[in-house]
């Protein structure tokens, strides 16, 4: 029996693999590309998910792209199709599920995305818990929030936080447990997070930040928590959010290099010839410095998705990587924040914040020989997009450095329209 | 009775008297074109405006187009013939000199449109009055001219002129000319055709079938020849050598029209060139137009006297009937050219010029002397053709005039 | 073939931020009056004014970054739109834009960004100074773009000539049913009627002489109405042909009202034949007939205005246009089309000319931009029943020295020369006024002007 082919092999669903779909589209219209995915679904995105959970989306709302856009674009999609295992002298990936098998690719990107980490406490794995990664984990999350009267979160990132606000809303008691000494430490600096803190503390939640998870056992209902500092929490809902890493084990005698993810360069390539990786299971270079780093945000993956792709296709207009910068909102209680840039202040940075008790609006930027590395908000709006820019033109903002800390979003156009309108 | 109608019924033909200019104006109503421009200009005027009656009347279904000078009178009809339309026209002297520039470009298009030149003498010095000068100036210009005698022979060729043209053989413009004050304002008897019967006679017009501006068509109309650059002026040769024939053809295509019209309407006229009482005659007088009737008195008297003389009428001048005309002169000892303008280059009248040539092909030397009168619309009398005769004959005898001979000299 | 999209463009340099836009959109989408809630955003910057406003990007980030799928180009349109029901508002589509085009609506703490209003902007004719214009040229790439060009590929014109562009997008508009006549001169000249045995067209096409273009039209189209079929008769002629030798023929077609779309196409003087003076050369040009020497300095008499004697003839349609402003043309061609199918059509095109203006070939659009910007060139329309209107304001001009200065023809201008031009310019901008204030109905707004239009209505050509 041959071997079936196909020219463009994208390996994943979510937004690092449909950016690449499309730049590949975009440049070849006919060369045959197959998108083969473990997840059973259409493509949709673990960002959205909370909003599953919170009921505010559903599962049939959030779908990225139907089963039109491949059919109309000439474009096999394999769902329920995990990679087990590539080897790319051959140029073959091997796929598992019923329908799965060998298949031969000229150009394969891998886009597989991350999983949970689940962290190893003594007990896990006695213990009911939930996690938020997929379409079927928010809607399993969706059903149990309804009936949860303590629930429990390990873990103060934008997942964990997510969930824990939506199950302060729907009625439950809820306790987050976060091991660093502040909520959504890499994204916020103590005074944003005080910020977020208080508003969860306000509807009803417990922030037990400095704390690890040492044991855990069953309990009628649920789990029974032990902490580092021998506080004892019960929870009829845990949901472990400690944060994602890509599952890589297909790499296993591929030749692929990996870190903590799989290694790439500025136009997402591997070490290996005709292989491709982008999005959360890639490790690609900080545009701060010349490490490579995960930097697993959508934006990102979006970025990297489509680098990847206009470079399987050839695309002439491929522009490098410029290197990853984080880039996150994030939306509580009714109140924004966002983070652009290294939430890390790098050595003789100059930062700058200011604080309006009354109004809540906060803001912290910090420079670097005059130009931006990060700026965070919360509760004032500014252009995260432009924000971006500056720092990845590395714009010297030393002459309005003034201004615009005390007006981010007038002085951010202001320069967008002088620099790259 | 109306004096216009002398007889009349719905099988014969009618016979009415009237001027050249609305003879003309009928046959042009017979002949059906699908367009006619105008411009007024004397002595044509008359003309275009019985055309442009027979259109308000009804009689005619054509559209008539009052352009804004002689011009565009010819480009309008250039415009309607490649797009199918069978055209007509008419114009004279200072008209006729302001429509040059299309009027070349017509035979060279091959447009078989055909227009009546009511003659009129070349401005300056100024005149209003008939003279052949105007189409003579424009003889080598590649169109068909044929000259009339008679008011009945401009209706009758006047039809036969669109037959003459669309001939696909010729494809090429005719202008009948018409003598400016004397055919154009003279009235006679004439007989009307019936319009089935020219209907039958004129057959399917078809006169874009080789040129046309027809998106069912499309074509480019008289693009850029080679010459010096590009492909080399073979397209160009070409396109002229085959003007150059048509013209040829025409002399067959005129003499097939003419024996056709006679047996369709029991007239004929010598198509390119009439001899009359050349049976044994020893000088010929050569005259075109309306000048031969007085002409022919004068030969009758001169026969009852006693000269061996007779008449050769050149009625198609262009293409200039050579072999006709060698033909006719059979064995005369001299002639005596009259013409209505002057060859100025050659200090003679222009259908002198053109017998020159002729002769050459007769191989043998036949003294000829050149006649200018009738200009400015002056009368050709019996007299002056009698003084035409006497030199003729004079010069039959060895005496030899040492230029053109102006009968209206002292008029 | 992929898709043009209309769009909103902004002139910095016309806007004083007086707000207007804003208010506009705040009324047109919160019901309010609160500007910071617009979606177009004027802000003042150091230099002068800056705009920040949904661009409608062909490759969207803020699309490519939405996790919720509720935001999507549409296809259509090129609008990106927002689905409220879709949206989470997590924010994250405005770090995908790097032109804050989708920005938060504290007042409702979601986003909002510019549909366009579905195409027909409140903003752009709220603004008084002309700052924003609603660019609807991309009709013309999508529409046009589907009809047959009907010139054979290759036609030879001078580089950087736009002469070549106005001939195929007219030739595209006014369709295959079509008889083209081009006079002698750079139309024919690179090869529109044929050469060496080669047709330059698909449609039938002549070269009359100079002199009678109208009256052989004139003649084409009449048999084609007798025959009863529905033919254009469509001349491409140049201006000497137009307002010299071709003068008579012109005016008395026009006068006759014969079924023609009379095109010509102004380059201002013999071009073809070697860059001499013709009727519409302007004052101080030089040409190779009218040199600069010691003695003179160009030609000494101002331009024949030719387009206002065609409308001294009432000519059902009479234009003027310029292929800096397409958009504007092809409302006034489509116009045409329509009136050469009752009388005659007259619009006159401004074509700058590379070789003969003396300009760097890359500059034709700019040249032909700057032309109408000072009133050296003025735009408008006419028809008997609503009299003459202009198509854009000339209220606010450049000094005319912008456009002498992007040329060599006009470099040896005195500034007594120059006074003269300015003087003329002025002159003419109040004629035409004039006769504009004098005309009765107001003409229905143009999209060129920042209305939406309805391109199309009349059949579109086969093809």
């Amino acid at each position: 029996m041959t071997m079936r082919q196909t020219r463009y092999l994208v390996v994943g669903s979510s937004h690092a693999a449909i950016e690449a779909v499309s730049a590949i589209r975009m440049h070849d219209a006919e060369g045959s590309l197959t998108v083969a995915t473990r997840d059973r679904h259409l493509p949709y995105s673990p960002t959205v998910l909370p909003y599953v959970v919170s009921g505010r989306s559903s599962s049939a709302q959030v779908l990225l792209r139907d089963a039109a856009y491949f059919a109309e674009r000439n474009i096999d999609y394999r769902q329920g199709q995990a990679l087990v295992a590539v080897r790319p002298t051959e140029h073959v990936a091997q796929l598992d599920g019923a329908a799965g098998g060998e298949l031969r690719y000229e150009k394969l990107l891998l886009a597989t995305g991350a999983s949970p980490i689940v962290p190893p406490i003594p007990g896990i794995e006695k213990v009911e818990y939930h996690v938020l990664r997929t379409l079927d984990d928010a809607v399993g999350l969706n059903r149990a929030i309804g009936t949860a009267r303590r629930a429990v979160v390990l873990g103060a990132g934008l997942v964990g936080m997510h969930a824990a606000e939506n199950l302060a809303k729907a009625g439950a008691n809820v306790t987050i447990v976060e091991m660093a000494d502040q909520l959504c430490a890499g994204y916020f600096d103590r005074t944003a997070a005080t910020l977020i803190e208080k508003a969860f503390t306000d509807h009803g939640a417990t922030i037990r930040t400095g704390r690890r998870v040492v044991g855990l056992a069953p309990s009628g209902h649920g789990a029974i928590l032990t902490l580092d500092n021998g506080d004892s929490l019960e929870a009829d809902l845990l949901l472990v959010a400690t944060g994602v890493r890509p599952e890589l084990g297909y790499l296993a005698n591929s030749g692929i290099l990996a870190d903590k993810g799989i290694l790439v360069d500025d136009s997402m390539q591997t070490n290996v010839a005709d292989v491709w990786a982008a999005g959360d299971c890639a490790q690609a270079r900080s545009f701060y410095s010349d490490a490579k780093v995960m930097n697993a945000i959508l934006p990102d993956a979006a970025e990297q998705g489509r680098i990847a792709g206009m470079a399987m296709a050839g695309d002439p207009g491929l522009r490098r990587y410029p290197g990853g910068v984080p880039l996150n909102t994030y939306h509580f209680f009714g109140r924004h924040a966002i983070s652009v840039g290294n939430s890390r202040q790098p050595e003789h940075a100059q930062v700058e914040t200011r604080f309006d008790e009354k109004t809540g609006r906060y803001l912290r930027a910090c420079f670097l020989d005059g130009r931006l590395v990060c700026i965070h908000g919360v509760n004032e709006f500014f252009d995260g997009g432009v924000m971006a820019q500056l720092i990845l033109r590395r714009v010297d903002l030393d002459p309005v450095r003034e201004r615009f800390v005390a007006k981010p979003m007038v002085v951010g156009r202001e320069l967008m329209s002088q620099l790259w309108r | 009775m109306s004096t216009a109608t002398l007889e009349r019924s719905a099988t014969k033909p009618r016979y009415i008297v009237c001027e050249g200019n609305e003879a003309a104006a009928l046959a042009v109503a017979l002949a059906r074109p699908d367009m006619v421009s105008v411009y007024p200009i004397t002595p044509q005027s008359s003309l275009v405006e019985h055309v442009a009656k027979l259109v308000a009347d009804g009689r005619l279904d054509a559209d008539i187009v009052d352009a804004e000078g002689e011009h565009s009178v010819l480009s309008v009809l250039q415009g309607a013939s490649l797009a199918g339309g069978r055209t007509y026209t008419a114009t004279c002297g200072p008209g006729l000199a302001f429509m040059f520039e299309p009027y070349f470009r017509t035979s060279g298009m091959r447009l078989p449109i055909v227009m009546t030149i009511v003659t009129r003498d070349g401005i300056t010095p100024q005149s209003v009055w008939g003279g052949h000068q105007d189409a003579m100036t424009v003889r080598e210009v590649g169109w068909i001219q044929i000259y009339c005698e008679s008011v009945q022979e401009v209706l009758d060729t006047t039809i036969m002129a669109f037959k003459i043209a669309e001939h696909h053989d010729v494809m090429l413009p005719v202008n009948i000319c018409v003598d400016g004050n004397y055919l154009s304002y003279g009235s006679a008897r004439v007989e009307v055709p019936e319009q089935a019967a020219v209907d039958a006679f004129m057959g399917v017009k078809n006169v874009n079938w080789h040129a046309a501006l027809d998106p069912l068509r499309p074509m480019g109309v008289d693009p850029l020849t080679g010459g010096a650059g590009g492909k080399g002026p073979s397209a160009f040769v070409r396109y002229r050598k085959g003007q150059c024939q048509g013209m040829q053809n025409a002399l067959r295509v005129i003499t097939e029209v003419h024996e056709e019209y006679a047996r369709c309407f029991g007239r004929s006229y010598a198509p390119l060139v009439e001899q009359y009482r050349m049976e044994d005659a020893a000088i010929a007088l050569m005259t075109i137009g309306s000048m031969t009737g007085a002409a022919k008195d004068a030969v009758d008297e001169a026969r009852q006297a006693g000269t061996r003389v007779g008449i050769i009428k050149i009625k198609t001048f262009s293409p200039f009937p050579i072999d006709a005309l060698v033909a006719a002169l059979g064995k005369v000892e001299a002639i005596g050219v009259v013409d209505r303008s002057v060859a100025f280059r050659w200090n003679c009248g222009p259908m002198y010029q053109e017998t020159l040539g002729a002769l050459y092909r007769l191989g043998r030397h036949v003294p000829a002397a050149s006649f200018i009168g009738g200009l400015a619309g002056a009368d050709m009398t019996v007299e002056h053709f009698h003084r035409v005769i006497r030199d003729t004959e004079a010069l039959r005898h060895g005496r030899l005039s040492a230029g053109p001979i102006w009968l209206n000299e002292n008029d | 073939m992929g898709r043009a999209y209309n769009t909103i463009a902004f002139d910095a340099a016309k806007c004083d931020g007086c707000g207007d836009c804003m208010r506009a959109c705040a009324r047109a989408k919160t019901g309010g009056e609160d500007v910071a809630r617009s979606r177009i955003q004027i802000a003042a910057g150091s230099t002068g004014f800056e705009l920040a406003l949904c661009r409608q990007c062909g490759d969207p980030r803020c699309v490519a970054v939405c996790p919720a799928g509720a935001l999507a180009k549409d296809g259509q349109s090129g609008i990106i739109g927002w689905d409220a029901g879709k949206c989470v508002d997590c924010l994250l589509c405005t770090l995908g834009c790097a032109y804050a085009g989708i920005a938060l609506d504290e007042a409702t703490g979601r986003v909002a960004k510019c549909d366009t209003c579905e195409g027909s902007p409140a903003c752009v004719p709220a603004c008084p100074h002309g700052a924003l214009k609603h660019h609807t040229t991309a009709r013309i790439y999508n529409e046009v773009g589907d009809w047959e060009d009907l010139f054979a590929p290759g036609l030879a014109g001078c580089q950087g000539c736009n002469t070549e562009l106005l001939m195929r997008h007219t030739l595209r508009r006014v369709g295959p049913d079509t008889v083209l006549a081009t006079p002698p001169g750079c139309v024919p000249g690179m090869g529109s009627v044929g050469y060496n045995g080669m047709a330059g067209t698909k449609v039938p096409v002549f070269h009359p002489l100079l002199t009678n273009t109208a009256a052989m039209l004139a003649g084409v189209k009449r048999q084609f109405n007798r025959a009863g079929r529905k033919v254009t008769a469509l001349a491409i002629a140049g201006d000497g042909g137009a307002s010299d030798a071709g003068f008579q023929s012109l005016s008395g077609a026009a006068e006759r009202g014969e079924q023609i779309l009379f095109m010509v196409v102004d380059n201002e003087g013999y071009m073809n034949t070697g860059m001499q003076r013709s009727s519409a050369t302007p004052y101080g040009a030089w040409t190779s007939t009218t040199p600069v020497g010691r003695e003179s300095k160009g030609k000494t008499q101002d331009a024949k205005n030719l387009p206002l004697l065609m409308v001294n003839h009432r000519c059902a349609y009479v234009a003027t246009a310029s292929t800096a402003y397409m958009d504007d043309l092809y409302d006034k061609l489509d116009r045409a089309i329509v009136a050469a199918e009752t009388g005659f059509a007259y619009l006159h095109v401004y074509s700058p000319c590379t070789t003969g203006w003396r300009f760097p070939t890359d500059q034709n659009m700019e040249v032909a931009r700057k032309a109408v910007e000072t009133n050296f060139v003025m735009l408008w329309e006419y028809t008997p029943e609503q009299g003459l209107h202009l198509s854009r304001s000339v209220d606010d001009p450049l000094p005319v020295t912008d456009y002498l200065k992007v040329m060599g023809r006009f470099r040896h201008l005195s500034p007594e020369q120059v006074q003269h031009i300015q003087a003329k310019v002025e002159e003419n901008r109040a004629f035409v006024q004039q006769i504009s204030q004098q005309s009765q109905a107001p003409r229905e707004p143009s999209r060129f002007a920042g209305h939406g239009g309805d391109y199309g209505k009349g059949d579109a050509p086969r093809s």
